[in-house]
């Protein structure tokens, strides 16, 4: 028996939130609150729990074969992380900061980033051009730690894309920038070649599916003659995603 | 701590139950896994991710409904794991629970913060409607085949159906109230008054 409603109204609301009900806004309030609350986390722990069960009723999707090796190569690139020797964290103390790359927020940012640029772009382009060959996609490949714009692909029709450097860029000795495409729904990412920084390059994408929106582009740092295993290996240097202009 | 073969516990194959659910054929330690995580062995990541990669993308791509998306969730998930592996407690809840939960959560926010974007407002102008009042016209069936054989399967069969089936599909579709409301077509003030009503029920009967 409950002596009021205030513990009925704490146990609704962490319920509510395991079940993905609240609202973005107050998702958040309630994650804020929930770091510092032992009752509300003890709350939500028992939500978790009940309702574990009924994922089961999900079925299993196979992973494509290039999730694994993605998750692999952040793990590589966060290789930072100290070994737990000597003390023991107290729970919810500061986790180690996940680098940009882990953060779903920070990638739905930079799509949003490149949408904002694409669309200042295509205004200054359909602005400096006199015969508006409007690009039907434009993406703008930002650097991930700084989010400058590195490069623009603008595709004029769905088979045929051209990658213009909007500046130059420093590729260490025996390396390469390799430049990489994956629609939503393929398996993997397929290489479209090596790129010499400060070239422009014209690609004609004869063997692929005509290009889609949301399709993500990205230049990674590989050996100097390509990764060697057909798919980026190395470090993302620049990355976007198609804009329908 | 298990010292176990890791290539032995790795590649623990699922079975199919009778009622077509799946479980681990050996017991998978998770706990011991998110332990080695935290230690920062990557075998441990692995072996988990080959244990419930596929349940965790099925679990995704069900909130969020796009494979693409599923699969950049799926990513954040496994990092989000490896770091915040130390932090786990297993006196607090069970090690497979808190690997999903973090999945879900990701997805949940992934969508939630979509909604915002769109930003609609979906508040009903008939906020206050009784939450008896709504009838449906046709006898309302079983949205899900819901039982696990868990003690929480009598708490949900004390649920009426509808209200059984609001409380499923946002915990397995990831449906905001307003979703639900759509697809069922009930009343956006009687969904939000009956998960409520049915989140308490399910508190007490499982107390």
């Amino acid at each position: 028996m409950s002596p009021s409603n205030e513990p009925d109204d704490l146990h609704a609301l962490a319920g509510e939130y395991v079940l993905g009900t609240l609202p973005m806004a107050e998702r958040e309030a309630f994650e804020a609150r929930l770091a510092n609350d032992p009752e509300l986390q003890k709350a939500v722990t028992a939500w978790e729990e009940r309702f574990f069960p009924y994922t089961a009723m999900v079925d299993p999707v196979t992973p494509s074969d290039y999730l694994w090796p993605r998750i692999e190569r952040s793990l590589n690139a966060s290789a930072t992380r100290v070994p737990q020797t000597v003390s023991r964290r107290a729970p919810h103390a500061h986790m180690p900061r996940s680098r940009w790359w882990h953060s779903l927020p920070v990638w739905r940012g930079i799509a949003g980033a490149g949408l904002a640029a694409a669309l200042a772009m295509g205004v200054l382009l359909t602005n400096v051009t006199t015969a508006p060959a409007t690009p039907e996609y434009m993406v703008v490949l930002l650097a991930p730690q700084t989010q400058s714009a590195g490069w623009v692909v603008q595709a004029a029709n769905r088979q045929e894309i051209q990658l213009i450097p909007l500046g130059t860029f420093e590729v260490p000795e025996g390396k390469a920038l390799e430049f990489w495409t994956k629609a939503d729904d393929w398996q993997a990412p397929v290489s479209l070649g090596l790129v010499e920084p400060g070239q422009p390059l014209r690609l004609r994408l004869d063997q692929l599916p005509p290009l889609e929106d949301n399709q993500l582009f990205e230049l990674t740092l590989e050996d100097d003659s390509g990764s060697p295993t057909g798919l980026p290996t190395g470090p993302i240097e620049f990355i976007g995603r198609a804009v329908e202009i | 701590m298990s010292e176990r073969d890791m290539s032995e516990t790795g590649k623990a194959n699922t079975i199919s139950t009778e009622n077509g659910h799946v479980r681990p054929a050996q017991e998978f330690d998770y706990a011991d896994a998110l332990a080695r995580c935290a230690r920062g062995e990557h075998a441990a990541l692995q072996q988990l991710y080959q244990q419930e990669g596929a349940k965790l993308l099925g679990v995704v791509l069900r909130i969020v409904k796009d494979r693409g998306m599923a699969e950049d969730i799926v990513h954040d998930a496994c990092l989000n794991i490896w770091q915040r592996a130390d932090s786990f407690d297993p006196q607090k809840g069970a090690a497979r629970t808190w690997i999903f939960s973090i999945a879900r959560h990701l997805a949940l926010n992934a969508i939630r913060g979509r909604d915002r974007e769109v930003s609609v407002d979906l508040d009903d102008p008939h906020e206050l409607d009784d939450d008896d009042t709504f009838q449906q016209a046709s006898r309302v069936t079983d949205a899900f085949d819901w039982q696990t054989g868990q003690r929480m399967d009598e708490c949900l069969q004390q649920l009426e159906t509808e209200r059984r089936n609001c409380v499923l599909h946002a915990y397995v579709d990831g449906l905001s109230h307003a979703e639900i409301a759509a697809h069922t077509g009930a009343p956006l003030g009687t969904v939000k008054a009956w998960i409520k009503r049915s989140l308490l029920r399910l508190r007490e009967c499982m107390a």
